[in-house]
């Protein structure tokens, strides 16, 4: 399985997917032009990374200063197909990291954990 | 234009306390720019780290709204990628508030679907509009939108009071188009 590393850009967080060490990472802020565009070939990795899997520790970190509204639907949909692979048998941690006075980013990552109950989300504020 | 117009513009814009303006043709690239001349122009200003980042939200949902909705466009009508359509933004502040206000010409038979988005949210406050705002990232994605169908209600929930919008027509009744504005305080 190949790794994913995209460097940030200004309107583009840092993709590091670290599969061989079942590690993958955002950040950065995210408002390209087309979520769909940007997001179809990290959640194509994603999916056949995930497929094979059984019995794995996946350690998910995002650390997202921002992202558009355009963005949170393919956002939500990586932690969709997480909590999936969680049922299937593996052990998916987030660490969703925001600023302390971000309520924004902080209340979207309760929504994640809400909605993927078989995550094990940590909310955590950034020093 | 004379130059003395060009005074009289200035003038106007710092006694409405303008902090930015643009009006032409909106890429991504020129909205990444704006915003990051936004940024610096902000860290200037007495703005806290909260209304900092709503404004710069509210920014990028309306910038971005230009590009793909607007109805003067020099990309193909129908592409949802590499677009270039025009519009105007302004950023103001004023008595310690900003506001943001941007303008695009739509199609008249739009102005409805738009209208029709926005009316409800002037009556909600802000926990009404969050609750709307779960309920929608949740819902299927709306045909005619090409993001998540979730830019005026991220502008409405950034903003500290309720949005204001209009439509113009700026080429009389009969004209295919009517200029719709947007304003956000924050």
């Amino acid at each position: 399985m190949q790794n994913i590393f995209l460097a940030a850009s200004s309107y583009s967080p840092e993709v590091n997917f670290d599969f061989a060490n079942h590690r993958l990472a955002l950040k950065g802020e995210c408002y390209p032009e087309n979520a769909a565009v940007f997001f179809e070939p990290i959640m194509h990795a994603l999916h056949g990374y995930l497929a094979s899997l059984d019995h794995v520790h996946i350690t998910v970190d995002v650390q997202l200063a921002y992202f558009n509204s355009a963005s949170t639907k393919a956002i939500l949909a990586i932690f969709e197909r997480l909590n999936a692979a969680a049922v299937a048998g593996n052990y998916v941690t987030v660490n969703w990291h925001s600023d302390p006075d971000d309520d924004t980013i902080m209340e979207f990552g309760q929504e994640v954990a809400d909605d993927n109950g078989a995550l094990d989300v940590h909310l955590l504020e950034l020093a | 234009m004379s130059l003395d117009a060009f005074y009289r513009f200035q003038n106007l814009a710092r006694d409405e306390s303008v902090v930015f303006f643009y009006t032409g043709y909106f890429s991504q690239a020129i909205v990444t720019a704006m915003a990051d001349a936004l940024r610096l122009r902000l860290n200037q200003t007495d703005a806290s780290n909260v209304q900092r980042r709503k404004l710069f939200s509210v920014f990028i949902e309306m910038a971005q709204n230009v590009v793909h909705y607007s109805a003067e466009h020099l990309t193909a009508s129908e592409s949802d990628d590499q677009e270039i359509r025009r519009g105007a933004l302004w950023v103001g502040e004023r008595h310690g508030q900003f506001y943001v206000v941007c303008a695009n010409p739509v199609d008249r038979n739009q102005s409805h679907r738009i209208r029709d988005k926005l009316a409800p949210l002037l009556g909600m406050n802000n926990d009404d509009i969050k609750q709307l705002y779960k309920q929608k990232l949740r819902a299927d994605n709306d045909a005619e939108s090409k993001g998540a169908g979730l830019g005026f209600l991220t502008v409405a929930r950034d903003a500290s009071g309720p949005v204001e919008f209009d439509f113009v027509d700026e080429h009389g009744p009969h004209s295919p188009t009517t200029m719709f504005y947007l304003k956000a305080t924050i």
